[in-house]
């Protein structure tokens, strides 16, 4: 028994966003002939179409390889594939806790990013033997060796012995191969020891109910077992075991070292949560592995449906998307100018955006986003302390006496000639400088304390712009500061529109408060009346702009031949209006309510 | 049950199509010879098939295009012998007949006097020759007015004016001198129509490079606000230029201003604003029309013409070779996409619709009457959420559309449908 896990490899791929970490994924798997060519066409790891198109992971997956080495033996090698983004770098840690090592990809071009670096350091907390690989090594511009170098100035690792690879075009895949075998420690649990098995991911099937992805860390675990949640202390019974070849394939058992899938016909993925331990009900671990961590959304926003009667129908869709992802939270709210919605939590920006993403793409729903939020802490007269994640729910301002708010520590890796732009832009962030160190000759990494609210406006799109999109970003929260922030509102019409309100520094307020009257209305269209646009800081107007009344908007002719199709472009024009939430009088369209995020500095 | 439905006969032949014209029609100097007499010979057949649908003749008639005295005048005689065989014109009616200047003979005008014409539509659209070239008019403005005086020397007295605004080039003063021409000839009625831009005209396609520049520029104006409320001079009210200046279109506001302007002026000239592009002078309204607008039976003859009958609507088919030969094998000359059967609610829809373009509105009388229910009842929604702005007047037994949203009734039209 021992001897089979020796010949278990469980490993990861670090490395950032467009650095080649699906190609070379796909590499490996077709290169162990887990897939044929044409299967690869349909399945890779990335199998979320929103995934395919922003090149980017957003659930985990895992495979298992089976490799014939030059040795003769053939290993089972278990590549857990991770998410490559700052929002999801728990289910990250998770990932590579469920390994023994761990490809460190680096674009032999764009050199190491602040992502890679946050990954790397999680890697190395977790002990995993590292082997750099550098990709890209056909680009006529790669630079391999300035690259290797910066893996051992930035990161310390010895990079003499890189593996220089080209996903592409298939160079260095074997040697990737080899050197999995030869240099990741094999797993070294003891599988006659009470079960212990990490949740890395967990995914919600119709017929199998939610199915926890794991890395058995000791013991084992085969249909029967009454498992328990060690996190929750909930009680299941094994229906199936599996492991991904790469699709599911249910086996006997599951033993320590191995990777698979534990099926218990578990009705949600709340109770499958990443980073808890799975052990035998029967024969309880002792204790659970370290690092579980409840998810903590960090990023609010409203979701409305368009059309009213859709509110359901959004519903079953979150209901839906929650199934599959627990970090997910929400919960009905009403706005007045909006009717009922849902406030959702997000782990991040990029979060939101995928959930809103897939609600309108796979679940065909036509919503309204309000601008994000992050979750204020107020603390009032009465001496209470309220968690406020919707800028209209802030209480009146003389029930208030101070407001904190989230601030992370930002680490921004960057070219040396950018630095400039980089702390005048954390300046107007209301940043404040921590260190700054030159990772290599060329290289700059800052950190800096930052409110997330900010980074939440549009910190990173202002950082990619400002220095030609060589700059990146990875950021943790670190607490909460007491900060002067006032509530901004919105009235059209003179009617108060709620969906609209956010909340802002003092200093910003008059500033951005008339900046936003203005991209209102530029957005919102001319209409049969006169709109005036206000925003308002309790009752004072510190903004105001008028929509003009449209002036022409008529059929010029319409007779007998013609009553059909005139009728027809109504309704095609009311249509059209109705992709627009209609406040009273006013038709506001959709992107009205994102207009805050909008506003250029 | 409507006794006497009105009859449209359509024309669908040109010298030459307008560049921005959309309706069905073949130039005549690309078409083969024996099409209009396929036309002509399709025509006689659908007329006998359909005569059976006003037994009691005819509330009116209205010959359009098309250009229908772009006919050769023999043509035009045996088409218009036809019609009176088959629906026994009533000279006390108000039989209409359209034609462009440049076709208008004295010849052919005695022969359409001799059927019982009594009102003449005049595709006069600019007195700028400019302005006639860069839509593709065939005719110059020294034709136009030759064409009114030979309309008013053959005796007709209710001659109607097509006029456009909005045209390529076309600036406010152009305009004004185009409506103060038209008024020296005291027409007894007008129709002013702003110009559209109709996908699949050669207009359509010259600007749609530019245009979608234009919009560009107009939606962009419309979203900023930008120049909104201040007057500024024309040339940048209108849309980028392609090459040269001449080509520019007047944006929406211009186009509101330029119309709001003739309204004005003709109001003062003693016209009644009666529909929302037609002017006339007491009693000389446009009855033919007027029967669309008020819901009222029709039928349509001639390729591409509709008939709308107990709310039964249908359109024939455009292709004139079609057209004949369907008839010719005793089918009828409609495919199924042209047939709609509307619903009671749609027919209640575009009662309003329609009425609502009449400075008299919709009669809530014949409305009761003819869907068995009130409108307020229906649309009291719709009522109520614009009443705090008095977009709606109710005038006796009327509901009409406050005057002041005549030219942005769009938005409010649709909450009909």
């Amino acid at each position: 028994m021992a001897q089979a896990s020796q010949r278990i490899r469980n490993f990861s791929i670090i490395a950032h966003i467009d650095h080649g970490k699906s190609t070379l994924a796909d590499r490996l798997i077709e290169y162990t002939g887990a897939l044929s060519k044409r299967e690869m066409e349909e399945q890779v790891l990335d199998s979320m179409d929103l995934e395919r198109e922003r090149g980017i992971t957003i659930k985990l997956q895992a495979v298992q390889l089976s490799y014939k080495a030059h040795d003769g033996e053939v290993y089972e090698l278990n590549l857990i594939d991770t998410p490559g983004h700052v929002d999801f770098t728990y289910e990250v840690s998770r990932s590579l806790a469920a390994c023994e090592g761990a490809l460190l990809v680096v674009d032999a071009v764009q050199g190491i990013e602040a992502q890679t670096l946050a990954n790397v350091y999680l890697a190395l907390e977790n002990n995993l033997e590292i082997i750099p690989v550098i990709n890209k090594i056909d680009l006529p511009s790669a630079e391999p060796e300035r690259v290797k170098q910066e893996i051992e100035e930035v990161i310390g690792l010895d990079a003499s012995e890189a593996i220089l690879s080209s996903a592409k075009t298939g160079i260095g895949i074997e040697e990737i191969l080899e050197r999995i075998v030869l240099t990741v420690p094999p797993p070294q649990g003891e599988d006659q020891a009470p079960l212990k098995a990490l949740i890395f991911d967990s995914k919600f099937d119709a017929y199998k109910g939610a199915i926890s992805y794991v890395r058995i860390v000791e013991g084992r675990v085969s249909k029967g077992t009454k498992m328990k949640m060690m996190a929750t202390g909930k009680v299941f019974e094994v229906t199936e075991v599996g492991v991904f070849a790469p699709a599911m394939r249910i086996i006997e058992e599951l033993k320590a070292g191995q990777v698979g899938f534990i099926a218990a016909s578990i009705k949600n993925v709340k109770d499958t949560q990443v980073g808890d331990t799975i052990t035998d009900a029967e024969n309880s671990a002792v204790s659970a592995l370290p690092g579980y961590r409840k998810a903590t959304p960090m990023v609010f926003c409203g979701l409305y449906p368009v059309d009213a009667s859709d509110y359901n129908r959004l519903r079953d869709s979150l209901e839906k998307l929650h199934l599959n992802d627990a970090s997910l939270v929400f919960e009905p709210e009403t706005s007045v100018a909006l009717g009922f919605g849902y406030r959702c939590g997000f782990l991040g920006l990029l979060h939101m955006e995928i959930v809103q993403e897939r609600l309108e793409r796979e679940y065909d729903l036509n919503m309204i986003t309000t601008a994000p939020s992050v979750i204020y802490k107020v603390n009032t007269l009465k001496g209470d302390v309220i968690h406020i994640d919707n800028p209209s729910n802030l209480p009146p301002v003389d029930a208030i006496t101070s407001i904190e708010e989230p601030i992370v520590k930002a680490t921004i890796l960057v070219p040396a000639e950018y630095v400039g732009s980089i702390m005048e832009l954390n300046q107007e962030k209301r940043g404040t400088y921590c260190t700054m160190d030159y990772v290599s000759k060329s290289r700059v990494k800052l950190i800096y304390e930052l409110p997330l609210s900010e980074i939440v406006f549009d910190y990173f799109d202002q950082l990619k712009s400002r220095t030609k999109g060589y700059a990146s970003l990875d950021y943790e929260l670190s607490g909460y500061k007491e900060t002067d922030l006032v509530k901004i509102d919105v009235l059209l019409n003179g009617e108060m529109v709620d969906a609209l309100s956010f909340i802002i520094h003092r200093a910003k307020s008059y500033k951005r408060g008339r900046q936003l009257v203005e991209k209102l209305r530029g957005i919102i269209p001319r209409q049969m009346f006169e709109i005036p646009i206000q925003s308002v800081i309790g009752n004072k107007v510190i903004a105001r702009e008028t929509v003009s009344a449209m002036r022409k908007d008529v059929l010029s002719k319409c007779y007998g031949g013609d009553i059909s199709r005139k009728r027809k472009l109504l309704e095609k024009q009311k249509v059209g209006k109705k992709r627009m939430k209609q406040v009273g009088n006013v038709a506001i369209p959709q992107d009205a309510f994102m207009a805050v995020l909008k506003i250029e500095d | 049950m409507r006794c006497m439905p009105s009859v449209y006969i359509h024309v669908p032949f040109c010298v030459q199509k307008c560049d921005y014209c959309a309706f069905y029609s073949h130039s005549l100097l690309h078409s083969p010879k024996d099409l209009i007499a396929m036309y002509l010979e399709g025509l006689e057949i659908e007329m006998e098939k359909r005569k059976k649908d006003a037994p009691q003749g005819v509330s009116s008639l209205f010959i359009g295009g098309g250009t229908p005295t772009s006919l050769k005048d023999e043509d035009l005689e045996r088409l218009m012998e036809m019609i009176d065989r088959h629906f026994r014109l009533n000279p006390k009616a108000e039989n209409t007949v359209e034609g462009n200047p440049g076709t208008i003979t004295a010849a052919k005008l005695s022969c359409l006097r001799r059927y019982g014409i009594n009102r003449f539509s005049l595709g006069v659209q600019a007195f700028d020759d400019k302005l006639l070239k860069v839509v593709g008019r065939m005719h110059t403005a020294h034709e136009a007015r030759e064409a009114i005086r030979r309309l008013r020397a053959a005796g007709l007295e209710n001659i109607n004016l097509d006029l456009m605004f909005g045209l390529p080039a076309q600036d406010m003063a152009i305009w004004q001198a185009t409506i103060e021409e038209a008024l020296s000839y005291s027409p007894e009625h007008l129709s002013l129509y702003g110009l559209m831009l109709e996908e699949g005209t050669p207009l359509y396609s010259r600007y749609k490079e530019g245009l979608i520049d234009e919009t560009d520029e107009t939606d962009k104006m419309v979203k900023t606000g930008d120049k909104r409320n201040s007057k500024t001079d024309f040339k940048s009210r209108c849309g980028p230029a392609k090459d040269n200046q001449r080509e520019r279109l007047p944006d929406d506001d211009l186009q509101a201003e330029m119309h709001e302007w003739a309204v004005e002026r003709l109001k003062r000239a003693g016209y009644s604003h009666y529909e929302t592009s037609n002017f006339a002078r007491p009693g000389y309204e446009c009855r033919h029309n007027l029967g669309y607008w008020r819901g009222d039976d029709y039928i349509g003859l001639g390729p591409g013409g509709v008939t709308c009958l107990n709310r039964v609507r249908w359109k024939n088919i455009e292709e004139v070779r079609t057209y004949q030969s369907r008839l010719q094998k005793g089918q009828e000359p409609v495919d199924e996409a042209g047939q709609e059967a509307l619903t009671l609610r749609e027919c209640m829809a575009e009662r309003v619709i329609l009425g609502l373009r009449l400075e008299e509105g919709v009669n809530l009388t014949s409305f009761r009457n003819d869907f068995g229910v009130d409108l307020r009842d229906i649309y009291g929604d719709v009522l109520e959420r614009y009443k705090n702005k008095n977009v709606f007047v109710f005038k006796g037994e009327y509901l009409c559309l406050n005057s002041k949203y005549s030219f942005v009734a769009n938005s409010v039209l649709q909450e009909f449908i």
